[in-house]
């Protein structure tokens, strides 16, 4: 599957000066945002994991129901 | 560098010289880029981020702030303050290191936090703001100017040093504010930072970039003081304020 373009990653029209820039720049700022999101999601599914464990054991299926894991 | 650059290389976590092919777009389109990276970047993990923070309601507050800084760590704080309860957003920011807030106060966008930012203690913030100088982070100083209470904006201001406030001005997100800071500042504050940028050529941009934003009245009361500063400053600090 194509990788999904920088307008299509932010879900609406780029600002004048963005859209302007060379291909090339806009490439690299679509593979940055990209890179970031998969940072953030790797990251929260890690957090969600971990988090588990400071919780008190009670209240545990409880948390993890809610978080939905 | 643009600090509009600057900024979005902050948000996209990567080196600001990978960006340099923005140098000449125009900064107002930088900034509602950086707008729509932001909102992206908040809105992409929505659902989970959401089902934390619902979560986060069954917990005590020391257990939250324990998870917050062994386990979320600041960018994921950053992404859930704005979704939880304000009141459970503040007692837990409450036992939180000034450090490690700090560290979230990078990442956060203020406009998605206003409630809890705005009521989290003054000490606290105050803390923070020391923390993020020592760490010359300007740019998060100056985003959250816009979002604090004048009281607290005025306190934190007292922390700063002369090159550190000049430097927090250059980068504040809305320029129309400069104005409003200058004069949360106590007498004799103001001329010491036109004194400071004559000194420290450094400061030059910072300093220009202050007189061109602010008001008619205090543009008067600065005019005598631009015979103090070196030649070429001088002037581009007159062309500044006309």
């Amino acid at each position: 599957m194509a990788e999904r373009t920088l307008a299509e990653q932010l879900g609406g029209p780029l600002p004048e000066g963005i859209e302007a820039l060379p291909e090339d720049a806009r490439r690299d700022l679509a593979a940055a945002l990209r890179a970031a999101r998969h940072r953030q999601a790797k990251a929260l599914a890690q957090a969600g994991e971990d988090g588990l464990k400071y919780v008190p054991a009670l209240l545990r299926g409880a948390v993890r129901k809610a978080v939905g894991l | 560098m643009n600090p509009e650059i600057l900024k979005l290389a902050r948000v996209l976590d990567v080196e600001p010289e990978r960006l340099a092919y923005l140098a000449d777009v125009d900064v107002a389109d930088l900034q509602l880029f950086r707008e729509q990276v932001t909102t992206t970047l908040f809105d992409a993990n929505l659902v989970v981020l959401e089902r934390m923070a619902l979560a986060s309601r069954l917990l005590p507050a020391p257990v939250i702030a324990k998870i917050a800084e062994k386990v979320f760590g600041p960018l994921l704080c950053a992404r859930i303050a704005g979704l939880v309860d304000v009141s459970r957003g503040v007692d837990v920011a409450k036992r939180l290191p000034p450090k490690f807030l700090a560290s979230v106060a990078a990442e956060l966008d203020p406009r998605r936090a206003t409630s809890i930012i705005t009521r989290i203690p003054l000490d606290t913030v105050v803390a923070v703001a020391a923390e993020l100088t020592r760490r010359e982070d300007w740019i998060t100083l100056g985003r959250f100017v816009g979002h604090l209470p004048d009281p607290t904006v005025r306190r934190s201001l007292a922390v700063l040093e002369d090159a550190a406030l000049l430097r927090t001005a250059y980068v504040l997100d809305d320029k129309t504010r400069i104005d409003h800071v200058m004069g949360l500042l106590p007498e004799g504050r103001l001329p010491r930072l036109i004194r400071a940028a004559g000194a420290d050529e450094s400061l030059w941009e910072p300093a220009l970039d202050v007189l061109a934003n602010l008001g008619k009245a205090r543009r008067e009361t600065v005019l005598p003081l631009l015979d103090e500063l070196p030649d070429e400053l001088r002037g581009r600090a007159q062309a500044a304020i006309k």
